[in-house]
């Protein structure tokens, strides 16, 4: 793709976004014309935005697209950048937007048919501007773009949050998501001022050039503050507790692309900082940057999906598996900054992470954007988030169930799917790296390979829990009986995820071809294929490995041959049971007549694990029995629940020593506005009579 | 004029603002205070005037003129009509006892030459002791702020103290820009009708004096 084209493409994106806010604006006097042209438009720019990142990631290395903006302030030139990594981005978020968009105007038709059309319109207005800016930060080539395009991305998708209802649970979580979201953006605003004023200008070219020159503890230190920022957008713990509030409280297209595609804008952003703006001349980077980040990544990956095991309602769940995911490709980015320009093989590891990491944040913005999608079908249909309520689902939605289990499958890393890959691919990397350094520090990098298996083992078992309770079984309410299943355009926007999910996970050697401009442009060494796959695209294995040891290899397609044929073979086989003579008798249950209460639940399910990481979760139950006689019980009341370490132990100890404070100021005040001007006459006085008596 | 007489007569303003700070401290009825406090707007004016002369600077003339309306006139004239429109006689309410109040008023006046006996480098020939005069405003119109508890008297306070800060920057600069000094009027304005209309409705709605409003506390 020439440079002219992908010019044109950027402003087609741009033109499409602006057209889709115009044109719902415009139409907001129907609700369901606005849905339908704002989403259309969405796609539109979604389509675009494919096409420009595949022209920039396929169009040789070190293809960068540069577009001047039109000067809007006298202090900043702005402009637009697209390198591989901006490409790749980018590709990331038209993948998952081009998915929402086609899904979006049904669901919300569905979902709440009796919302104004003003309220409507402006969810469509707030999604495209959402959309829009997204793609803007990821394409950024000054600050002051991607600054802006930042807090435009933060507040529309305020607005998408404390949209869906009008209950107050929606604007408290709208409101701890604006606090934290600030609050990351202020340390980012620190990061970029502190490097903007050195240089002199916003333009990341400047700000390399002068962060080329910075001294080690200024860059250490510019780098953790922008870490935090990142760190509070992608819902890292301890900075997470936003994020399993907010996201469940979107429509659920909404919550796919805030989940799928935002937190890895923030990726984005720590990759920008990490390896390019901040990064020294030459040498490798500090040490305690990429330790910092892997032991964040393993910290969040665990922890989340332990917190997730425990929570039963669907958004919510899903929300906490971000934070895992996010972990795991926070693991690939730490390992690569580790790795990164070290002597030896360390370059290609750092290579192989970085690929792992990329690769994972495709992957996982598909199969979280297709269980975001799933359990906004079930949303849509049932009006009930908690899975305790559903049940039975399978049958009446069995679209909806087929793609949803087909995304459980992929966030589990089961083969054949994708979220094995790049799963697998950490694991390479953590295991060869783990052969690179001794004493504690390989230690500790093994020790975060068992804890991705652990967290891979824990994410298989909630995803049992969360589709068994939800779609097997027999219906526990009314809601869930009478679910239906969802209207063709809900399907297609799933089933267009659940193709890239498959096609990423059976020919996985492919998809290295996309990550070698991201991953050859950003560390300066060999690209993705290069060092991923081997003897062709079909065979994946991390070549190059340090000497000594063995590469491991796996081909995606013949396992995945192999499922379907052992699958056609048990079909064949079971086919002989079918015809043997069949007799249908009740369950025996001690006499009672079954119910669906008799069904397994997700808090029975998730029990053994409560009781295992009781330390972590500090459980807390209540079991209230109603009995008619001695041992004739009526009725049993059960109410449990689990406490997030973090929240309580940070954040409570926060909010009451804030509370605290303000008691004592206002205890302590008097409320005389001549006792308050006497105070600053005192501190006046005092002042002077210090620092006013100089050396005369 | 001379450069002496510049100074002699900046100097003997100077004694002037001091002689109408006094009175304002003193001041036993608001009356007394607003008229002390127009008296030394007036004087102000009168050293911005003789200083325009002395350094032929068009803007001190300005700004002359400018606090000769608004802060010798229109000002006071507004304090004057909230007083009467409130029909208290005695609105002085101290907090400490007058004479405290004076002899506290020594006190700053003392720390100031003390203090700006260091500033020997600021001090220029033409102002002569307009600096510590200055800082000694400023100082007790703060102080008077402190030591009465109605809004009024809190207000001739801020009046006299601006007055300082004014008479500080001739001494030092010979006057700030002239769009800094106009935008300081205009505050000073701003926080007068504010207290004017205050004051007027808190006691017409509610008929409570400004001061209760501590009782609002939580």
């Amino acid at each position: 793709m020439s440079d002219l084209d992908a010019a044109s493409g950027l402003k087609l994106i741009a033109v499409c976004y602006a057209a889709g806010i115009l044109s719902s604006l415009l139409a907001r006097w129907s609700g369901r014309l606005a849905l339908r042209v704002g989403h259309l438009f969405a796609l539109a720019g979604a389509v675009a935005g494919l096409g420009v990142s595949l022209g920039v990631l396929l169009g040789g290395p070190g293809f960068t697209l540069n577009q001047p903006l039109p000067a809007l302030f006298p202090f900043a030139r702005l402009s637009l950048s697209v390198d591989g990594l901006s490409a790749y981005f980018l590709l990331v978020i038209s993948v998952v937007a081009i998915a929402a968009a086609i899904y979006g105007p049904a669901y919300l038709a569905a979902h709440a048919p009796d919302a104004s059309a003003a309220r409507q319109a402006a969810q469509v207005v707030a999604l495209n501007v959402f959309l829009g800016c997204m793609v803007f930060v990821c394409a950024a080539g000054d600050a002051m773009t991607f600054l802006l395009c930042w807090e435009g991305m933060t507040l529309s998708s305020y607005v998408l949050v404390v949209s869906d209802d009008r209950d107050g649970e929606n604007a408290r979580a709208g409101l701890l998501y604006m606090v934290m979201a600030h609050g990351g953006t202020a340390l980012l605003l620190v990061a970029f001022l502190a490097l903007t004023e050195r240089a002199g200008g916003f333009d990341f070219a400047a700000l390399r050039a002068v962060a080329a020159n910075l001294d080690g503890t200024t860059r250490t230190v510019l780098f953790f503050v922008a870490l935090g920022g990142f760190a509070t957008k992608a819902g890292v713990i301890p900075l997470h507790v936003w994020l399993p509030r907010a996201h469940p409280a979107a429509p659920s297209h909404v919550s796919a692309l805030m989940s799928g595609v935002m937190l890895k804008v923030a990726i984005y952003g720590m990759l920008r900082f990490g390896f390019d703006l901040l990064a020294p001349a030459t040498g490798a980077l500090p040490s305690s940057w990429g330790w910092t980040v892997l032991i964040l990544g393993t910290t969040s990956a665990v922890l989340g999906v332990l917190y997730a095991l425990q929570l039963h309602d669907l958004p919510r769940l899903l929300a906490f598996h971000s934070v895992e995911n996010i972990g795991i490709i926070l693991i690939g980015v730490g390992l690569a900054m580790i790795l990164w320009r070290t002597e030896g093989a360390g370059g290609v590891l750092a290579t192989v992470a970085l690929t792992a990491a990329l690769l994972h944040t495709v992957n996982h913005a598909a199969f979280k954007g297709l269980l975001f999608l799933g359990a906004g079908s079930v949303l849509s249909r049932t009006h009930v988030r908690n899975i305790e309520e559903l049940g039975g689902l399978a049958r009446r939605m069995p679209w909806t169930a087929g793609l949803f289990l087909l995304g459980a499958v992929a966030i589990s890393a089961l083969p054949p799917l994708n979220g094995f890959v790049s799963e697998w691919l950490t694991f390479q990397v953590l295991l060869g790296g783990a052969m690179r350094f001794h004493g504690p520090a390989g230690l500790g990098i093994v020790f975060s390979a068992a804890m991705l298996a652990l967290t891979g083992g824990l994410a298989a078992a909630c995803f049992a829990k969360a589709f068994g309770v939800t779609f097997l079984g027999r219906p526990r309410t009314p809601h869930a009986e009478h679910a239906t299943e969802a209207p063709t355009s809900m399907i297609v926007g799933m089933v267009c995820l659940a193709v890239v999910c498959v096609g990423l996970g059976v020919a996985p050697g492919y998809a290295m071809r996309l990550l070698d401009a991201p991953t050859a442009g950003l560390l300066h060494g060999p690209g993705a294929s290069a060092v991923v796959t081997a003897r062709g695209p079909l065979v994946l294995s991390a070549s190059m490995m340090p000497e000594g040891t063995s590469a491991t290899a796996i081909s995606m397609t013949v396992m995945a041959a192999l499922l379907v044929a052992l699958a056609a073979l048990a079909w064949v086989l079971r086919r002989e049971d079918r015809h043997a003579e069949r007799r249908a008798a009740p369950t025996w249950t001690c006499g009672m007549t079954p119910t669906p209460r008799f069904d397994y639940t997700a808090t029975a399910f998730a029990k053994p694990l409560r009781l295992v990481f009781a330390a972590l979760y500090r459980p807390r139950r209540e079991v209230v029995r109603e009995m008619t006689a001695p041992y004739a019980v009526r009725r049993i009341r059960y109410a449990g629940e689990i406490v997030d370490l973090s929240e309580t132990q940070i954040y409570h100890r926060v909010e009451r020593g804030i509370s605290e404070l303000s008691r004592a100021i206002r205890d302590r005040s008097t409320g005389r506005i001549y006792g308050y001007i006497g105070f600053l006459f005192g501190a006046l006085v005092v002042t002077l009579l210090l620092f006013g008596v100089g050396p005369g | 004029m001379s450069a002496e007489t510049v100074q002699t007569v900046i100097d003997n303003l100077g004694a002037l603002l001091l002689f109408t700070m006094i009175l304002i401290v003193a001041a036993g009825q608001i009356y007394r205070a607003i008229y002390a406090v127009a008296a030394q707007s007036f004087l102000i004016a009168v050293a911005g005037g003789v200083l325009a002369t002395a350094t032929g600077n068009v803007d001190l003339w300005v700004i002359a003129g400018i606090t000769l309306t608004v802060k010798a006139i229109v000002l006071p004239w507004v304090l004057h009509w909230v007083v009467r429109r409130m029909n208290v006689r005695r609105e002085i309410e101290p907090v400490i006892p007058d004479a405290a109040t004076l002899a506290l008023a020594v006190v700053v006046v003392v720390l100031s030459f003390h203090l700006s006996a260091s500033l020997g480098p600021v001090r220029q020939a033409i102002t002569g002791n307009a600096l510590p005069v200055g800082i000694s405003l400023t100082l007790s119109g703060v102080l008077v702020m402190a030591t009465r508890k109605t809004a009024l008297t809190q207000m001739v306070g801020l009046f006299a103290s601006e007055n300082g800060i004014f008479f500080t920057a001739m001494a030092v600069t010979q006057g700030m820009p002239l769009i800094i000094e106009i935008g300081v009027i205009l505050d000073v304005i701003l926080a007068a009708l504010v207290m004017a209309i205050m004051v007027l409705r808190v006691r017409s709605t509610v008929d409570a004096d400004i001061a209760d409003l501590e009782e609002l506390r939580g």
